[in-house]
């Protein structure tokens, strides 16, 4: 497999590739490649914080009085904030990258939201543990979380008094797609899913005097069905498979869409909705490899951070700067800015968050200072510029330079270029990099990482 | 071509290619008209509760529904012996003597969503209510008839939904300093300076060269044409207070922007509703006072229009913790020098006859209020950014 298609294949399916690692994949050819990569996500290792304030908790204690109960929910943002923290730290550590990088995809297809850390980190591994495995088992457990009870008010969804939010959601944006079902469908759907309800502990009940155990009239078919029997039907339907697999083309290969490839995975998808069997279809595929699809994707946020953290680990100390980051970026993990969650592609991208993609890399490697020093120059010419900055605030991180120069001991300053960028550079933009100064192999690995042409992969 | 003659052919070409942003700048910068028209939105985040900013003092059913969160009649301000400001809108008072400000009562939209985010969505895209639209009324507008990035800007860190379009965003700027230091960086500059675009870069590429050009020559545009005016001190000291002095700066300084978005937090109000009401609602009113005074000092406030809005109204009945829960219908303010109806725009709806949820139902479509902006105020077809055709209101 070429180095080419190995990075590739290793920023979709995770968040880049050192040269070492790159090196031994080079000479092993697609199949088993691609077999390694599913192999590293084998196992499913959740993610939990320190939450023992609230593991003893009992409802009794929690709601005493207005006051504690205030301060328990003020208490379980703060771990909620932890909990992002955390997860950008797996995100950026794993082996498991294929599983890290679905349980991302999955996030932002499942949207969600909850300010109870217990639920939302359950939440969290729930999507984590399915998310290379099976759709429909996946959707029916995801139907009964406590924190998807809440986001979308099925706890509200009681017969003789309907919430329909739920059950649009399930097909608007879980299933079919927009335009693939009727008002009827969602009224039916909501009554099915009546009597969802979970105790305290965040395990599932069922309230059967809350249920509606009319007959439901569904895509033609009529039963007393439950939200599990509405979840089998709906999955019945190929356009649901398609659906999927359409979102999957996007984050994957390519914004611009290509029907007959999704078809072909909607083939391989349906009727089974085995995640990883698709995964690895779309992987092996010549068109995966094309060059039209290699380095167009703008990176999200998290994915910038990610990536940049797997060239040079970086620790942030403090938990409410790498939640600032992300805002700043627009994209802060946990919290969706609402229920269709983050558009992506060009999305990301506006003024603010451009300007601070394009300083993060400095911010975060080397003081906020990015050296314009050119072949046989002394002195940075920067000074200038870099002479009244001791208002800034300073963001508190360490960044192992120690790793970056072990797995890119081999690699020539000249070459840094091939292993840190996707796409192709623009002329103006390569004229100017080859008359820096490639003195430091840092100094020119930042320069790089503070390109536009970093932002893509 | 050889590699020689390329590089010096696209030298020429990125040198070309830089300076028409540069004299567009200039030429608005020059070409002033006497009077530039300019819209500024204020969104009331999480929901203010309209029965106790607008109160309907002789309605028996207020008060019954809100038996300890009701405003006493003494401590009203009366404006037509049915409806009273709550006692912290005193500037609003003023306005509404002048004739600069028209309240528009019971504006919503069918099928009422009672989410923030759905709400606000719905509201920044002009959805309809069971429709998720990708891009704001905003960002429609700069897509069809102003493609300059700073032609809308937010005062804020991140880019509302309202001013993202298909194809042009407005600005974010939370500190035009920063970000012109940022657009200052030697590194980045001297990348801006080498960047050839006859080199066509596939498409997103392209669109990041794209915003990083426009945010250099836009920051410093809006760095030194803002810098020409001293800011006014006479702000109160308060986050919303500093947008809307940063927005007066730029307008007084005739930066060519048509729409200016900003925001006030806080008015969520489920529990211990009263202080906290009454806080943000002096902010709001104080804040507005001063942007006024700080326009009219240099004569841009007959050019300028503002409405505030909320993402929903509060449930009528309050509830066990004195406080409201989420609403659906609400008042909204315009306010400016040459209204047509000025004063109390509307009846506000009953209190007898709410909604099944106990709302006060809605008469008036926020995007009729949309629609006759668009085309009575920023004079633009308003088909084109609403997606279908909405009737016009006569408050402008």
């Amino acid at each position: 497999m070429t180095i080419k298609h190995i990075q590739h294949l290793y920023w979709r399916a995770g968040f880049g590739i050192n040269p070492n690692q790159l090196q031994l994949l080079s000479i092993k050819n697609r199949e088993q490649n691609i077999d390694e990569l599913f192999r590293q996500s084998n196992s499913y290792n959740p993610l939990f914080i320190n939450t023992s304030e609230f593991d003893t908790l009992t409802f009794e204690e929690f709601t005493k009085t207005n006051k504690i109960h205030r301060a328990y929910i003020e208490k379980s943002k703060l771990k909620v904030k932890e909990l992002n923290h955390a997860w950008i730290d797996k995100i950026s550590n794993s082996k498991e990258i294929l599983r890290e990088k679905m349980t991302l995809f999955w996030a932002n297809h499942f949207v969600c939201q909850d300010r109870f850390i217990l639920y939302i980190q359950k939440y969290n591994n729930t999507l984590r543990y399915h998310a290379l495995g099976n759709f429909k088992d996946f959707i029916k457990d995801i139907s009964k979380e406590p924190s998807m009870i809440n986001y979308l008010d099925l706890k509200q969804n009681k017969i003789g008094r309907p919430n329909e939010n739920f059950a649009r959601e399930l097909l608007e944006l879980f299933t079919l797609g927009v335009g693939n079902y009727s008002e009827d469908d969602i009224k039916e759907i909501a009554k099915a899913f009546t009597g969802y309800n979970y105790d305290f502990e965040g395990d599932f009940v069922f309230k059967e005097n809350q249920h509606n155990n009319d007959f439901k009239y569904v895509f033609g078919k009529s039963g007393h069905y439950d939200g599990d029997d509405i979840i089998d039907i709906i999955l019945e339907q190929k356009q649901c498979a398609r659906f999927i697999c359409t979102k999957l083309y996007q984050y994957f290969v390519n914004t611009t869409l290509n029907e007959n490839y999704i078809e072909d995975m909607t083939n391989i998808f349906y009727p089974n909705y085995n995640i990883e069997s698709v995964l690895r279809y779309m992987f092996t595929q010549d068109w995966f490899y094309y060059s039209k699809n290699i380095g167009n994707k703008i990176k999200s946020p998290i994915e910038l951070i990610a990536g940049l953290s797997h060239t040079i680990p970086v620790t942030f100390k403090e938990t409410d700067q790498i939640i600032n980051i992300q805002r700043m970026l627009g994209q802060m993990l946990l919290y969706p800015p609402n229920v269709a969650g983050w558009k992506g592609g060009k999305s990301w991208i506006d003024s603010n968050t451009l300007m601070i993609r394009l300083k993060l890399p400095s911010a975060l490697l080397s003081n906020a200072k990015i050296s314009t020093k050119e072949e046989g120059d002394f002195y940075d010419t920067y000074s200038k510029y870099y002479e009244n900055r001791k208002g800034d605030t300073k963001i508190k991180v360490s960044a192992n330079w120690d790793v970056f120069k072990k797995n890119f001991q081999h690699v020539k300053v000249e070459e840094l270029q091939g292993y840190l960028l996707q796409c192709s550079i623009n002329l103006g933009t390569q004229d100017y990099l080859n008359r820096l100064s490639k003195k430091s192999k840092e100094a020119y690995c930042v320069q790089l990482m503070s390109l536009p042409e970093y932002q893509m992969c | 071509m050889n590699r020689r003659k390329f590089i010096k052919n696209s030298s020429l070409a990125s040198s070309l290619l830089l300076i028409p942003s540069f004299v567009k700048v200039f030429s608005n910068y020059i070409t002033q008209e006497t009077s530039y028209k300019r819209l500024v939105i204020i969104q009331l985040s999480g929901g203010n509760d309209g029965l106790n900013t607008l109160i309907p003092f002789r309605n028996d059913n207020y008060y019954r529904a809100r038996p300890t969160i009701g405003l006493k009649k003494e401590n009203i301000i009366n404006l037509d012996n049915e409806l009273g400001f709550h006692s912290s809108l005193m500037p609003l008072k003023k306005l509404y003597d002048n004739g600069y400000l028209s309240i528009i009562n019971n504006v919503g939209y069918p099928n009422p969503n009672r989410s923030h985010f759905r709400a606000t969505d719905i509201w920044q895209t002009a959805s309809h209510s069971n429709q998720y639209l990708q891009s704001g009324w905003i960002g429609r507008y700069l897509d069809s008839f102003n493609q300059n990035p700073y032609a809308a800007i937010e005062i804020d860190e991140s880019l509302s939904l309202a001013l993202k379009g298909e194809v042009q965003n407005g600005m974010a700027i939370k500190n035009r300093f920063i970000l012109y230091k940022s657009t200052q960086d030697p590194y980045l500059k001297n990348i801006t300076k080498h960047y050839d675009e006859s080199h066509l870069n596939e498409h997103n590429l392209g669109y990041l060269y794209k915003t990083m050009i426009d945010t250099e020559s836009s920051a410093k545009y809006i760095f030194e044409t803002s810098k020409t005016i001293a800011p006014s001190k006479e702000y109160p000291n308060h986050p919303f207070s500093n947008q809307l002095k940063t927005t007066a700066q730029f307008i007084n300084s005739g930066l060519k922007t048509r729409v200016f978005y900003g925001s006030l937090n806080g008015f969520d109000t489920h529990v211990n509703q009263i202080n906290t009401h009454k806080r943000l609602l002096k902010v709001y009113a104080d804040s507005i006072e001063a942007f006024v005074k700080d326009l009219q000092s240099k004569n841009t406030f007959k050019d300028t229009l503002i409405l505030t809005f909320s993402e929903f109204g509060r449930r009528v009945k309050q509830n066990r913790g004195n406080g409201t829960d989420h609403g659906s219908a609400n008042s909204l303010f315009i306010i400016g020098k040459n209204l047509k109806k000025p004063g109390i725009y509307n009846k506000m709806g009953s209190l007898d006859d709410l909604d099944d949820n106990g709302d006060i139902k809605f008469e008036i479509d926020f995007r009729t209020i949309y629609a006759t902006v668009l085309k009575k105020w920023l004079n633009v077809n308003d088909e084109i950014v609403l997606n279908q055709s909405y009737y016009q209101l006569n408050f402008i």
